[in-house]
């Protein structure tokens, strides 16, 4: 009788995926066009998967294994299913296969078991816990129906009986991982997912490479849309990216705002995409839900509106503006992520729309954005008091030299009382080291970095091309700056307007500095230091190690926090947080703080305005919060005999 | 009267000291001893007596004290009246050359400060003119309670009482004003361009009369009057209209002449104001609750309060509107609409009394725009101790209950002298 | 009394309201922008008028600079405003009287004062003045409108209110007690237009004869010390050196901090 049954099951099940496929592909094909390489990212596709995904992945090395247990047995065992059960291939040789992929599934199914069994929160119920179970299913229905074909039993052992059960249970097994691949149950994840890797929106992140900058919108076409504002707004492979989401929730477990209680998950926040590109409401979903915010009370579909304006009053959409403002474009979900699945150009993409449509940023937000638009700079400043912290340093202007080996970019915080006495003890150092360098004093402009994460890309667009233009009257071979979020800019957001420079952060800067021994430092004496690594540097910028040695090149031994390098946590500073500052149970800075407090340092070390201002927040006793540029202005001395063969060789440098 | 001088060194050498702090009271018990030096006149001259100035010195040489304070209050008790008199030069205008009118905002039946300002600056134009002596005409709306218009320079008064010029009353209060301009067409009417009336009634009398008003005046010299335009960015200077709508301390108050003050008759028949707007009276806002932006007197809590209950119960008896640093507001203890700072909102307050918060540079931000800043605080280090004022170092809860016992004090003082 | 975000006017369903809008400056950097006041009029307008019954005019030149500043009101959300064309030197007030008298609106929000030119604040009182209409100066929110009357909160210092019944229609100028205006969005600001009408131009004469210049600034008036003597002018020196850094009373009881407070206090006028 399985004879019988068993291809009909097989290939009709077949069958109803591909349909399934088919609704699926059409899903996505709601949202708007984005040329990618359809061959080419196919062909490229194991590769993502079995080498970049993969090592997302193995950061947790058990279920890695776990994985591969399941998902290779899996797709071995589907392969030959069809072959030896579907097109009733007659193979002793295949038929083993296929027993020998059936045990290795079940194997790995036994682990996913053992994890389900008491799982941590960041997974989701729901469906998520009969997978197993289903796994269970299929491994052991499928092993059980090819011992005739293999020949270890007769096939006519047990009966109509047996045969009856093993039918139903190879088709349980069947439902969950081809039909549920398609119409959307957990195995979605695997359709999804691989299609997800091969046309994947920044192919740049596959093979050890990184994209993080924010893609430009088309302003000069009125008929493009301002962001996203409806789920067929984004592009449809971004929609393909939601649905490859498994909710294993690790960007949960990182997301400073989900842990400082704001109301924001930003694995809720792709269920909520899935969801709206499907139609229907989050009723069904089974995770930990936005802080606050009960589920079952949001829903939508492709083609209504994400977030309803003017707030509460008028009901509830898909995801309420306080969720989207809460994000302080870390990028831990994303660092995270083993799907690969870009949260950060969601959100954004979002706000945009909140910004540049419904004219709707909350709290300081229209103040900080009018002051970019008015004065080119968030805190409303007189753009022509920007040198005014620098009187009485004398510094050499780009406008009177017209080019230097460096341009120093101070950023806002030449406003700012505190990075002031950062940016003196740079130009300490610069001038130490003999640095040939100038600045663009009242020429220059906010990066457009708090802008554009605020979603005002026209403001945004608008500094960037007038920095630009600024910049492309001067020669300089580098610039540095001690502010990574105008680092990460000018490196990598304006070369979509057609300006690329070799940016450096001052810490990257120093320590090559120091390599060259350029730099006469004494040892630090001081107590325990830690450091915070700030998310635009690292994560955005993969810059883990150079702040290190430049602490290490004055003595100091980091005592690393249990999150740092690309798992550090925000301080909650970045993507305009601080200004939308939405409540949540407690502030990310003061989680931050208790971090660095278990390191019991005296002093922790940042290398960002903003973090600098976020961390000494944090109502005291604290530790001491000092920049690296600081920190090494104090330990230079008198050039000794070192700097002086050093400035031979600087000398030979600049004549060179 | 005992002639004998008794002598005391201390007390001599305290009267000749300026800077000692019991020199007034000192001076103040020596003056009943001593002739009056000085006087006013009948012709309103000051007359001295050379021989009553000064006192004598330690070696028996008679000293003067040329700051005067001493004689002022010299004087047997007998004449003490008249050394106390006012120095003011009495004028009176018999037939004044022409009018200057002053609409002044009186608020509380009282003349601002403002209000003294435009008079000064009337008092100036009433006298310059080399033709003719003009007078300043105070034109007055609902009861006056101030009973020293003559030293601000007023030499008439016209006043309007009665239930229709009370609250807001505008078309009335124009045709009151229509009346005087028909009865004495004066010269020029000045307002107090400010937002307690004057600068709405002004506006309204010139768009009335057809007159070009110069507005936001500061500056009147030379048949010229130069105002700020563009909203405080520019300085416009023009010949001096009919109506001028001034600032504050356009002009320096008048200090010198005591005036006439004469009340003169309102003009008898006003035509009947069609009544557009009807004022159905104010709106209680209770000072704990009035918009921060808005806020004149901000009480401030911050993370060195311990009391929570005496911080309120001090803002409402200063009547006080209640502000709060981010961590009160973080810590549940205040809403978030009272949060002061970057990232709450910047105040303009006249008063700022900042209790246990530390100044942090986001806390400043935002009372930047605050006149005057008071701390209470227990660290004599912390910042706000810095940008304040006033700063009294002492734990939160004691000063402040130490203020509501102080306030309540005095109010039921008040309540027992009425 | 609820002041924030309370937008539910009563009854305003078909009232028509005009807003007149001028092209504002910044005053740190002078650049062109919506004008402070009149973006504020504009939001109250917002939120009496719905489906297009609020009308904007700005009587002036249509410059690249101005439009830029103009469109900012359409950001907040409206579909146009007519550009009644005026040189600079020229006398708005009429273009913008025959505006309103073709227009007919029930209620005309002005911005208390300009940001440019002279802005002397006059032109609401001159249009009520002319077309016979009522004005009410400082208006806070708008709480109901019906057939010929609105109900009004207008702003006292010290953030009182006074309630006031206004027969329509009516001039109302806003100020700075009035509710912020609402952000400015990029799409609506692109996508609404700007429609130019010409108007007769009336040249100002008057201001012809003025000289502007940049403000200067105001001497500070010293505390007014009636220096009749050298020692009241030597006390009104020292106090005045006294005043500039800020006092600090350390080791004190809490009972004389609380007086010096209070006699603070008192010298601000900020006890009632
Ligand atoms: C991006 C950002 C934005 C921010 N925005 C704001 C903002 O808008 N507004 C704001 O306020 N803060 C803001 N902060 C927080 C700010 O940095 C400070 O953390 C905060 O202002 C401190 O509040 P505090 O002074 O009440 O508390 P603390 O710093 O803890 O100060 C308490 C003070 O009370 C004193 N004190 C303690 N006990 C007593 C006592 N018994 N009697 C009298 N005094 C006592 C202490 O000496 C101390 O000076 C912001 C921070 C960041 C990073
Ligand atoms: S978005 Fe990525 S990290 Fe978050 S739950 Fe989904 S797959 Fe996991
Ligand atoms: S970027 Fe950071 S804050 Fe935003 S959702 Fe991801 S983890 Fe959370």
């Amino acid at each position: 009788m399985l004879d019988v049954v068993l291809p009909v099951l097989v290939l009709g099940a077949l069958a109803l995926a591909l349909l399934g496929a088919l609704r699926r592909i059409g899903l996505w094909r709601q949202g708007r066009p984005s040329p990618v390489s359809v061959l080419g990212g196919l062909a490229a596709m194991p590769r993502r998967y079995l080498v970049d995904l993969h090592d997302v992945v193995a950061r947790d090395k058990v279920f890695a294994n776990t994985h591969v247990a399941t998902g290779g047995g899996f797709v071995a065992a589907a392969v030959l299913l069809i072959l030896v059960h579907g097109f009733q291939l007659e193979s002793r040789v295949l038929s083993w296969a296929l027993i020998a992929a059936s045990v290795v599934m079940f194997a790995g199914a036994l682990r996913v078991a053992a994890r389900r069994r008491n799982p941590p929160v960041r997974l989701s119920r729901g469906p998520w816990m009969r997978l197993p179970k289903s796994l269970f299913a299929f491994a052991s229905g499928v092993f059980l129906v090819t011992l005739p074909t293999a020949g270890v039993v007769p096939a006519s052992f047990g009966g109509w009986a047996l045969a009856g059960v093993l039918t139903l249970v190879v088709a349980w097994g069947i439902a969950e991982m081809f039909l549920g691949m398609t119409w959307g149950g957990p195995m979605k994840h695997a359709f999804a997912g691989a299609l997800h890797l091969a046309f994947h929106r920044r192919p740049e992140r596959f093979g050890g490479g990184r994209s993080t900058g924010l893609k430009p919108l088309d302003l000069g076409n009125p008929e493009a849309p301002l962001g996203v504002g409806k789920p067929a707004d984004f592009t449809w492979n971004q929609l393909l990216g939601f649905d490859a989401c498994v909710q294993c929730g690790r960007c949960e477990a990182m997301c400073p705002a989900f842990a400082a209680g704001q109301p924001l998950n930003p694995k809720k926040l792709i269920q909520d995409m899935v969801v709206g590109m499907a139609g229907g409401t989050d009723a069904a979903y089974a995770g930990s839900p936005y802080p606050g915010k009960p589920v079952g009370e949001h829903g939508g579909d492709a083609h209504s509106a994400i977030v309803l304006r003017g707030g509460h009053e008028g009901g509830r959409a898909l995801v309420d503006a306080e969720t989207l403002w809460s994000c302080t474009t870390c990028r831990a979900c994303v660092e995270e992520c083993p799907m690969m699945i870009e949260h950060v150009d969601a959100i954004v993409d979002m706000r945009r729309h909140l910004t540049m449509e419904h004219g709707n940023t909350p709290n300081k937000g229209r103040e900080v954005l009018e002051n970019l638009a008015t004065t080119d700079n968030p805190g409303g400043f007189d753009p022509a008091s920007r040198m005014n912290w620098a009187a009485d340093l004398d510094l050499p202007l780009m406008s009177a030299r017209g080019s230097a080996d460096v341009l120093l970019w101070m950023g806002d915080g030449a406003f700012d009382m505190r990075n002031q006495r950062t940016l003196r003890a740079l130009v300490k150092i610069l001038r130490a080291a003999k640095v040939d360098f100038a600045v663009l004093g009242n020429e220059e402009l906010d990066s457009g970095d708090v802008a554009r994460r605020l979603g005002d890309e026209a403001t945004f667009q608008a500094l960037a091309a007038r920095n630009a233009a600024t910049l492309a009257k001067y020669r300089f071979r580098e610039i540095v700056t001690c502010d990574p979020h105008s680092f990460h800019v000018l490196k990598n957001e304006y070369g979509a307007f057609g300006a690329s420079y070799t940016v450096s952060h001052h810490s990257t800067f120093i320590s090559s500095l120091m390599e060259k021994g350029r730099l006469a430092l004494g040892e630090w004496t001081g107590g325990r230091v830690t450091y915070h690594d700030p998310c635009y540097l690292g994560r955005y910028n993969g810059e883990y190690e150079a702040p290190r040695k430049a602490l290490k090149g004055i003595g100091i031994k980091v005592v690393d926090m249990e999150r740092s390098g690309f798992r550090s946590r925000c301080c909650g500073g970045g993507g305009g947080a601080p200004i939308t500052d939405i409540p949540g149970k407690r502030r990310i800075p003061d989680m931050r703080m208790e971090e660095i407090n278990a390191t019991k340092a005296d002093v922790v070390a940042v290398g960002c305005p903003q973090c600098t201002a976020m961390l000494e927040g944090v109502v005291g006793p604290r530790p001491e919060v000092l920049d690296i540029a600081e920190l090494v202005a104090a330990q230079l001395v008198a050039a000794p005999a070192a700097a002086q063969r050093a400035k031979k060789d600087v000398a030979e440098e600049v004549a060179a | 009267m005992n002639d004998i001088i008794r002598r005391d060194p201390r007390t001599e050498w305290i009267a000749r000291n300026r800077l000692h702090p019991e020199h007034d009271a000192v001076l103040a018990r020596m003056g009943g001893s001593t002739p009056a030096a000085k006087w006013m006149g009948p012709n309103g001259i000051i007359r001295r007596n050379p021989h009553a100035v000064g006192f004598i010195g330690p070696n028996g040489v008679r000293r003067i004290d040329r700051s005067g304070a001493q004689t002022a209050n010299a004087g047997a008790s007998a004449r003490r009246e008249a050394a106390a008199a006012p120095t003011r030069r009495q004028i009176r205008i018999e037939t004044p050359a022409f009018y200057v009118a002053v609409v002044a905002d009186m608020p509380g039946g009282r003349l601002s400060a403002h209000d003294r300002d435009v008079l000064g600056l009337a008092r100036q134009l009433a006298d310059e003119d080399s033709a003719g002596q003009g007078a300043v005409l105070l034109v007055s709306f609902g009861e006056s309670r101030e009973d020293a218009l003559g030293d601000a320079g007023v030499d008439r008064v016209v006043s309007f009482a009665g239930e229709r010029f009370e609250g807001y009353a505008p078309e009335q209060r124009l045709t009151a004003l229509g009346g005087v301009e028909r009865q004495h067409e004066p010269r020029h009417w000045l307002f107090p361009d400010s937002s307690l009336g004057g600068a709405e009634l002004g506006r309204r009398l010139a768009a009335r009369l057809g007159e070009r008003p110069a507005t936001q005046v500061w500056q009147i010299a030379n048949g010229e009057c130069t105002g700020r335009g563009a909203a405080g960015a520019t300085d416009v200077t023009r010949r001096l209209p009919r109506i001028v709508l001034a600032l504050p301390e356009c002009a320096e108050p008048v200090s010198e002449s005591t005036h006439a003050a004469e009340s003169i008759a309102p003009p008898a028949a006003l035509p009947q104001a069609l009544r557009r707007i009807e004022d159905l009276g104010a709106v209680a806002v209770d000072p704990s609750s009035v918009a921060l932006a808005e806020a004149e007197f901000i009480l401030s809590a911050g993370n060195g309060i311990r009391d929570w209950g005496g911080f309120h119960r001090a803002a409402s008896v200063l009547g006080a509107t209640e502000g709060a640093s981010r961590v009160a507001v973080d810590n549940g203890f205040m809403p978030r609409h009272r949060q002061v700072g970057a990232t709450g909102t910047w105040v303009t307050a006249r008063v700022y009394l900042a209790v246990g918060i530390s100044g942090a540079i986001q806390h400043l931000q935002g009372i930047q725009q605050c006149d005057k800043v008071i701390a209470i605080n227990t660290d004599p280090g912390c910042d706000m101790v810095k940008r304040a004022d006033l700063a009294v170092i002492a734990d939160s809860s004691e000063v402040l209950a130490a203020l509501v016992e102080l306030v309540d004090g005095v109010k039921k003082e008040q309540r027992n002298a009425a | 009394m609820q002041r924030d975000g309370n937008r539910n006017v009563t009854g305003q369903e078909r009232v028509k309201v005009a807003a007149l809008v001028s092209v504002g400056r910044h005053p740190v950097t002078g650049r062109p922008r919506r004008a402070e006041y009149d973006a504020r009029a504009v939001e109250i307008g917002l939120s009496l008028a719905t489906g297009g019954n609020l009308h904007l005019a700005h009587a002036g030149e249509c410059s690249p600079e101005s439009e830029a500043a103009l469109r900012a009101y359409l950001g907040m959300g409206i579909a146009g405003v007519d550009v009644l064309q005026q040189p600079a030197g020229a006398d708005i007030v009429p273009a913008l009287e025959a505006w309103l008298r073709e227009l007919g609106p029930r209620l005309v929000l002005c911005g208390a004062r300009g940001e440019t030119g002279e802005a002397s604040g006059l032109v609401p009182f001159l249009l009520a003045e002319r077309l016979g209409w009522s004005l009410v100066c400082g208006l806070a929110a708008v709480e109901s409108v019906d057939g010929d009357s609105m109900i009004v909160l207008q702003a006292l210092p010290r953030g009182q209110r006074r309630r006031l019944k206004v027969r329509l229609p009516a001039v109302v100028t806003v100020d700075a007690a009035a509710q912020p205006a609402r952000q400015s969005a990029f799409g609506p600001a692109r996508r609404g237009g700007l429609q130019r009408l010409d108007t007769p131009v009336t040249p100002d004469g008057d201001a012809q004869s003025w000289t502007t210049a940049p403000a200067r600034k105001r001497p500070k008036r010293l505390k007014i010390v009636k220096a009749t003597s050298a020692r009241d002018r030597f006390k009104a020196a020292a106090a005045k050196a006294e005043g500039g850094g800020g006092q600090v009373l350390t080791g004190v009881s809490a009972q004389a901090g609380a007086e010096a407070i209070l006699k603070l206090l008192r010298e601000e006028g900020v006890l009632r």
